[in-house]
């Protein structure tokens, strides 16, 4: 729930970020429980350069930011935010990941063998919720993606600022000592954008169009 | 009469700086800002060459490379244990009865080999042999391999692997992963250390202002002081006076001077209005004595003829006689008071000139105990000198006038009883000091304040004259004369007179 209300913020500055356009993905529209659910397809999101930056043996984050908006419209209906961290274990060959969203705000760990798997994981986004069907009413709407890679995360946020703050303590076996400097810049160290972010949009469709469960 | 501020608004009257407090707090501001500003440019270019430094892109890469180098070790490793588990699977002795000293003598020749067992195609262990000492590498994981035998089986091998490999992978993949955060916040970093650098430099450039309103208070908020007074003066309010502090600086010693100069231009100005009052009350004393003096003759010759004419007549009415006798006596002796009167109306109206002399204070006080035997007996008449000359420039006789004066009126205020009266001589740092004390009842306050106006006396037979003339003399001697209470009781004269030195000792100016 508090990791839930922490990612309102980023889908809210996702949401305003997805106004403008991107790449058209194919999308699969269905309704469970009244809601309606999506799947999309962004294998053009995750090419096969990308295979070398994720066997790296880092944690790699993919963020993913999906709004429901009117089509031709800038304000979004609903908001769906999901969060993988895949990291590649060099030891076991094979990557681990973690993904986080509304449904599991703790997180689901995933082990995946190959990169086309995870490839395959990652560019199928399923399961968004989108909000209740009924709220499609009459009108045309439409989804529009936003993927990044590595984002400057809260979380990547207060690692830079303990570690401008506390410069040894990313070394282990260090004596513990904060910079007076360092503290001060730590907390006036502000977050950016400054990560690519890749834009895809589905096609247009209405509430007709979703499929009964 | 407008009512007094509350004290809080008085404190912030106070606290409002002047002028030249912000002046000075600003020159201290911006001397402290201005290399501050060129540290605030420094800084920012020492961060951005730090970070360039720190986050040197071949470092960072080669930090990020460094996970996949420890995979290309573990897989080197991997491939190293899988061909000595498959030379071990070779070398298998086909006897069931010796695969285990095989396996046990593998375990002894190939390193970091932990443990071999040779498994049946059902998994069971046929033969195993396991190496239970310690590691000597350290800490180690386990890393198996596996072997599938030509005749089914399987040769399970479990090699060690150096466990600190893993933490030192952990702990590069840590400081990568926090160097690649800092490179992307590369920008907002050097950003964050300006801030932090401007917000520093600010606060010690309001420290700076602070101190530097708080030094310049310290010396302004007298300087103030003076010019306030200044201001007062300047309105005709000789009251004024600054308080010089408890500091011996240049603003201190200008704010005792301007004291003195306010006192001493004070005194000037009373001594001034008390002459010009005194010269007013002279003249009218002169024409009083004229006016009176005059018909006193004529009143006196008619009353002589009218009694002439009476012994004259040869048959005089003795009841007559009676009165006229009477009425003579009452008309001479009135004439006599305004004689008397019309005499100190005159010596009042024609008060010589001072002309002073080099004098010793104290010599002249003994000098008039024993002179004056007259008031001396009247009254016990002691002196009491301290020691050391007292030099003094004095009219003699004036000033003779002056303590027969007060002599008299200590020794009126005593009776009916002897008067024990006290002349002491003492001197100041500037000043000659002569009082003249009695045990009388003393000077009620109320009275104190008219006591040297002319005319004013609270004695049936006296004019009033006697202490204004006193005044007068002891004010043209450039000196002052107080009235006030005699320790121990009584009342108390005290006479200054500037000193001067004994060698430039002349006539004093006239005031």
């Amino acid at each position: 729930m508090r990791r839930a209300a922490r990612l309102l913020p980023l889908l809210l500055l996702a949401g305003a970020a997805l106004a403008s356009d991107g790449a058209a993905v194919p999308v699969e529209l269905g309704s469970r429980g009244g809601r309606l659910w999506a799947r999309l397809d962004l294998r053009t999101a995750f090419p096969e350069e990308l295979r070398r930056t994720f066997a790296n043996g880092l944690t790699n984050v993919v963020s993913l930011h999906v709004a429901l908006l009117p089509e031709g419209g800038d304000e979004p209906a609903a908001l769906f935010g999901r969060v993988v961290e895949v990291r590649y274990d060099v030891w076991e060959e094979r990557w681990v990941v973690q993904v986080r969203d509304p449904q599991s705000p703790r997180g689901r760990r995933l082990v995946v063998r190959g990169w086309e798997e995870l490839r395959g994981l990652l560019a199928d986004a399923r399961d968004l919720d989108l909000g209740p069907v009924a709220a499609l009413g009459a009108g045309r709407w439409q989804l529009r993606a936003r993927v990044e890679l590595n984002p400057v995360s809260r979380e990547l946020l207060e690692r830079t600022r303990e570690y401008i703050a506390n410069p040894p303590s990313g070394v282990r076996g260090a004596t513990p000592s904060r910079s007076v400097l360092g503290a001060m810049a730590s907390y006036l160290l502000h977050g950016t954008e400054a990560s690519e972010a890749r834009l895809f949009h589905t096609r247009a469709f209405s509430g007709r169009e979703v499929p009964a469960p | 009469m407008s009512a007094p501020a509350p004290p809080s608004r008085r404190w912030l009257r106070g606290a409002r700086p002047s002028r030249f407090e912000l002046s000075i707090a600003l020159a201290l501001v911006l001397a402290a800002v201005l290399p501050l500003g060129a540290s605030l440019w420094l800084a920012s270019r020492l961060a951005a060459e730090n970070l360039a430094l720190g986050l040197d892109p071949r470092v960072v890469d080669r930090l990020e490379a460094t996970p996949a180098l420890y995979g290309d070790l573990f897989q080197a490793r991997k491939q190293l244990y899988a061909q000595q588990a498959r030379a071990l699977a070779q070398g298998l002795p086909r006897s069931p009865a010796a695969v285990g000293p095989y396996l046990q003598a593998a375990l002894e020749r190939t390193p970091r080999l932990r443990r071999a067992a040779v498994l049946t195609e059902a998994g069971e262990v046929a033969a195993e042999a396991e190496n239970t000492a310690p590691n000597p590498e350290g800490e180690w994981r386990e890393a198996p391999a596996r072997v599938a035998l030509p005749g089914g089986g399987t040769l399970e091998c479990v090699f060690a692997i150096e466990a600190h490999f893993f933490a030192e992978l952990d702990e590069s993949r840590e400081l990568a992963e926090a160097m690649a955060g800092v490179e992307a916040l590369r920008a907002e970093i050097q950003r964050s250390y300006v801030r932090a650098f401007a917000l520093l430099l600010f606060a010690w450039a309001l420290v700076a202002g602070l101190l530097g309103w708080w030094l310049a208070r310290r010396t302004t908020r007298r300087v103030t002081a003076l010019v306030r007074a200044t201001g007062e003066l300047a309105r005709g309010n000789l009251a004024v006076r600054v308080d010089p502090g408890r500091s011996a600086d240049e603003v201190a010693e200008l704010a005792r001077a301007f004291n003195t100069m306010v006192a001493e231009v004070r005194e000037s100005r009373d001594r001034i209005v008390y002459l010009e009052k005194i010269s007013g009350w002279q003249d009218v004393a002169r024409r009083l004595a004229h006016e009176i003096k005059n018909p006193l003759t004529p009143i006196q010759l008619a009353f002589q003829q009218l009694e002439a004419r009476h012994r004259l007549l040869a048959a005089p009415d003795p009841a007559f006689a009676r009165l006229l006798a009477e009425a003579g006596e009452i008309v001479r002796e009135e004439i006599g008071t305004l004689e008397r009167l019309v005499g100190e109306f005159s010596a009042f109206a024609k008060l010589p000139e001072v002309r002073p002399e080099p004098a010793d204070l104290g010599d002249f006080a003994e000098e008039y105990a024993r002179a004056s035997p007259a008031e001396g007996l009247a009254a016990g008449l002691e002196v009491v000198r301290a020691a050391g000359p007292c030099p003094v420039a004095l009219d003699r006789a004036l000033m003779r006038t002056v303590l027969a004066n007060l002599v008299r009126n200590a020794a009126e205020a005593s009776r009916p009883e002897p008067a024990r009266i006290h002349l002491g001589v003492s001197r100041t740092t500037a000043r000659a000091v002569l009082t003249v004390g009695d045990e009388g009842p003393g000077i009620p306050p109320e009275v104190r304040e008219r006591i040297f106006d002319p005319y004013f006396t609270t004695k049936s037979e006296g004019t009033g004259l006697g202490l204004a003339i006193a005044k007068k003399i002891v004010l043209q001697h450039g000196g002052e004369i107080e009235v006030g209470g005699r320790p121990g009781g009584g009342a108390q004269f005290t006479l200054s007179f500037p000193l001067s030195s004994p060698s430039a000792a002349g006539p004093a100016r006239p005031s």
